[in-house]
């Protein structure tokens, strides 16, 4: 792999090979013991839970069984049940499984958004920036919150779709402006001016040649986003705006728990759910802090 | 400088305009009206019909617009059609409870993020920053909502430091010293709980802001001067990391509001988080309205204060 | 017809405030400016930083908005839209700067290629073939097709931007202080091989710099800009023999020297000029401390002077 010498004269400076972006992030993330824990762990828990996923029968765990309910941990129930007699266990791994699927979902979908969207406002700059970016800062100072619970509580017809494209609606903002940023400075850099002169059209040098240079920091931002994600999720199932009824979630999980009794009696109903949206959200932080090191050469840390 | 402040009033206006109409197509889509809850079903359609005419519901709708705005302005934000009172009769003590929440919440956030940010930047990789820093990653990524049920679990139900719902205990007089004890006490757990985990975002602030003015051109003038240690952290370092953050209380509204009804959910604390969450479930869309509409336009003057705050804190945040 | 021909060129930038954003004033980064370029010389364009040079290139590209005045190449105005041919396509530009003109993320070949991609419809193989060629023109190795920009060093980087400006044939080639960020050992080198380039492919150079020992090396014409202006133009050797106006004598007697035989004589001019500059500013700056308009001096020879009487 050693870059061969060519014949000029004027390589005695030819600087040593850097290593490229990937070979960067890897090797923070492995040089990271912690980041490199929580990388393993999201990667067995998301296989364990979408494995075992394929031989539950979510209709069969959500229905009711009048027969168990309340159930502690047992022989029967791994993790016991709930007031409906639901097998807790079997609803904790479909619940984790909707809940990192619609984390993911929401992710790519606020992420594709606001790159574009910041990007375009980024590059254009002047008016078309300014009146872009008025409306982020409208979309900023909504309470977003109650926004979306208004929203999941009017739309008809509510389905796990309809969830995901209220959230996006109302999350894409803050990549956007992130983005934006990024472009202003980057379409001022030399080679995109040298695009222009070369023939490029705007939308060109926005995709090929901009956009690129803007992979790191949207990697970074995206698995950040994916964590929040995950949790406003879990909020606002908890809170009953979530996924409807007949998905489990672990947000919905933990809403039993709004219940004293069961908050004071029945650990068993969410504390476990407790845990596995603190050590997904712990994980994914820990990984995306990590690259963020990775892609800022100050924090680096060797 | 002031006109920095008008040009930010400029942009304040149609946001509050905007959030307005946004709101109240929200309500337009809400499904029934005022009538469909009042109304016995047994009366004959056409008489309904007729008060609908009288009241102005099948006009345009900028017009229903109009009239909304214009009694939302002098103080009518209708009627809760559970509670059979005004909007703002309803709203008026729940708003009382959420403003001391929120405000014992800012305290006990700064309480936290000052002494805690200043030795965790001060001495950067010392022990302290150390487990300071393992407690903003913990706290960035623990959700508000699992760590007030942990909070209440253990100091509500468990201990029994706290009481585990309510916003004063019954029986007591309005105005006496019990009660604002007992206030106080209701409001403390779920206060720390919210400023526990909002507060990490301002310590991580402060941190990498005192780490990166330390390293600045000025400090180290400063220094090579003679300044005692203290003298430079007092006079020179904390005075310019210190200010962004007091202004930043304004952008915590928005935080705030989000947190409030979550903590006030599950606190069973009865501010406005409490009444949204409630109205929406009881599908009473004038308490509904006029709620997010508060919300909103709290936040916008937050944003509002701050920015200002910030102008006049730091000139190159100035708009030109 | 002339080849570049710049009349009265100004690119102005607005200065924005007050409590609406309007424009409340401008900077006049190129303010009234004319030459023309002939085929196959090239032309020097001088001055200290911030005096406009490379506004007024950028502005002939098309990277700066004309405020007012007209560029026509080979009698064509540019920058007029609804054009049916783009003359785009023969004017080129090599940047200052090596590190920030190539994309970092993007292999040689596409750096390369990409001019040829917008204007070229050639196959694969005739785009490489095409590639191997121009690295080969610039001397470089074609195995370094697939390589990343960080694997070169800048003059190396310099020449797959020389390679890039040439893919398309160009006949202008505007190099905006093409060797300012290299190490002066390779400066030669690069300077040599544009000169190369430039018999080669009959290639006319706006050559921009701030150098004006490289300027004397590679220039048939040059002019002088301060403050957005001109001050003098005139033949090499109208400039560096006979410099009128007291800034190019300030710049000219700046010019080291390494024979240690004319040190004296260097350092007597030195202070000559000096004195002139301190008695007589006046005279060739305005109020604003701008140049005056150019009167001739001989046929080749303008020099911003006040007008006499």
């Amino acid at each position: 792999m050693e870059s061969k010498e060519t014949k000029l004269d004027d390589t005695q400076q030819v600087t040593t090979k850097s290593p490229s972006g990937f070979s960067i992030i890897w090797r923070e993330i492995v040089r990271d013991k912690i980041a490199l824990v929580s990388l393993i762990l999201l990667v067995l828990i998301t296989g364990f839970v979408y494995g075992i996923s394929l031989f539950l029968n979510q209709e069969e765990i959500v229905t009711v069984d009048l027969f168990a309910i309340h159930e502690p941990p047992g022989e029967d129930f791994l993790l016991g049940t709930d007031y409906g007699g639901r097998d807790i266990f079997g609803q904790l791994i479909i619940g984790t499984r909707n809940s990192l699927s619609i984390g993911i979902l929401v992710t790519l979908m606020t992420g594709v958004i606001g790159v574009l969207y910041g990007l375009v406002s980024g590059y254009f700059g002047g008016t078309i920036d300014n009146i872009m970016m008025r409306i982020v800062d409208f979309f900023l100072i909504l309470p977003f919150l109650m926004v979306v619970i208004v929203f999941v509580a009017i739309v008809p017809k509510y389905s796990v779709l309809s969830f995901s494209l209220i959230m996006t609606t109302f999350l894409w903002m803050g990549i956007a402006r992130l983005i934006r940023s990024k472009a202003l400075q980057e379409k001022e850099l030399d080679y995109a001016q040298a695009s222009k002169t070369l023939g490029s059209s705007n939308l060109k040098i926005m995709l090929t040649q901009v956009l690129p240079n803007l992979s790191s920091l949207i990697i970074v931002t995206m698995t950040l986003n994916l964590a929040a994600n995950i949790g406003l999720e879990s909020g606002l199932s908890f809170l009953g705006f979530g996924f409807p009824e007949s998905t489990p979630s672990l947000g919905t999980l933990l809403s039993y728990a709004r219940n004293p009794q069961t908050l004071e009696y029945r650990w068993w109903i969410w504390v476990p759910a407790a845990i596995l949206i603190l050590v997904l959200m712990l994980s994914v932080n820990n990984v995306g802090q990590a690259l963020k090191r990775a892609t800022d050469a100050r924090q680096r840390r060797g | 400088m002031w006109k920095f402040i008008v040009r930010r009033l400029f942009i304040t206006l149609p946001q509050v305009l905007l959030l307005s109409v946004l709101i109240f197509l929200m309500a337009q889509m809400m499904p029934g009206d005022a009538l469909s809850g009042l109304i016995d079903p047994n009366i004959d359609p056409a008489a309904i019909e007729k008060q609908r005419e009288t009241l102005g519901l099948n006009n345009p709708w900028y017009i229903q617009y109009t009239d909304w705005i214009t009694g939302a302005l002098q103080g009518d934000l209708g009627q809760s059609f559970r509670y059979k009172m005004p909007v703002t009769e309803l709203v008026e003590q729940r708003l009382i409870n959420t403003f001391w929440l929120s405000v014992a919440t800012l305290i006990i956030t700064y309480i936290i993020a000052i002494p805690l940010g200043i030795t965790s930047g001060r001495y950067n990789d010392s022990w302290a920053d150390q487990l300071i820093t393992g407690y903003t990653y913990i706290g960035f990524a623990t959700p508000l909502f699992i760590f007030a049920l942990v909070m209440l679990w253990v100091f509500g139900y468990q201990l029994g430091w706290f009481p585990t719902s309510g916003s004063v205990a019954p029986g007591l007089t309005p105005g006496s010293f019990d009660y604002v004890l007992s206030k106080i006490q209701h409001l403390l757990l779920p206060a720390i709980s919210m400023a526990l985990i909002t507060t990490v975002n301002t310590v991580q602030y402060l941190r990498s802001e005192i780490i990166d003015t330390k390293q600045k051109d000025f400090i180290i003038t400063a220094r090579a001067k003679g300044a005692s240690e203290s003298r430079v952290y007092n006079r020179h370092i904390l005075r310019n990391s210190l200010l962004p953050i007091a202004a930043f209380f304004g952008f915590e509204i928005t935080g705030l509001i989000g947190g409030t009804v979550f903590v006030e959910n599950i606190f069973g604390y009865p501010g406005m988080g409490d009444l949204f969450i409630q109205s929406i479930l009881l599908r009473d869309y004038s308490v509904v309205t006029t709620v997010v509409l508060l919300f909103g336009i709290a936040s916008i003057l937050g944003a509002l204060i701050s920015d200002i705050i910030l102008s006049l804190v730091d000139p190159r945040i100035r708009i030109k | 017809m002339a080849f570049l021909k710049v009349e009265d060129l100004k690119v102005h930038f607005p200065i924005r405030g007050g409590l609406f954003n309007r424009k409340i004033g401008a900077i006049k980064a190129v303010d009234g400016v004319s030459f023309e370029i002939e085929q196959g010389k090239t032309y020097g364009l001088v001055g200290e930083s911030g005096s406009g040079k490379t506004t007024t290139g950028r502005a002939i590209v098309g990277l700066n908005d004309i405020t007012e005045g007209k560029v026509t190449y080979e009698g064509d105005e540019l920058n007029k839209k609804g054009k049916a041919i783009d003359p785009r396509r023969d004017i080129q530009m090599i940047f200052q700067d090596p590190y920030s003109s190539l994309n970092p993320k993007k292999r040689v070949l596409d750096i390369i290629a990409e001019p040829l991609r917008n204007y070229e419809k050639l196959s694969r193989q005739e785009e490489k073939n095409r590639v191997h060629e121009l690295l080969e023109q610039v001397g470089l190795s074609p195995e370094s097709i697939l390589k990343y920009p960080h694997e070169f060093s800048g003059g190396q980087r310099q020449r797959i931007g020389v390679a890039r400006a040439i893919a398309l044939k160009p006949k202008l080639i505007i190099a905006d202080e093409p060797v300012s960020a290299l190490d002066v050992s390779v400066q030669a080198q690069v300077l040599n091989f544009m000169q190369d380039i430039q018999k080669e492919l009959n290639l006319t150079y706006l050559f921009i710099s701030h150098d004006l020992g490289i300027v004397k090396h590679m220039c048939d014409e040059i002019g002088i800009m301060y403050k957005g202006r001109y001050v003098e133009s005139g033949t090499k050797q109208d400039i560096f023999n006979n410099p009128q106006h007291i800034y190019t004598k300030r710049l000219v007697a700046a010019i080291p020297d390494i024979d240690p035989k004319k040190r004296e004589e260097k350092k007597q001019f030195r202070q000559e000029v000096q004195t002139e500059y301190e008695q007589s500013y006046n005279d060739y700056f305005d109020n604003e401390g701008l140049a005056y308009g150019l009167q001739s001096v001989s046929d080749t020879h303008l020099v911003a002077l006040p007008e006499k009487g």
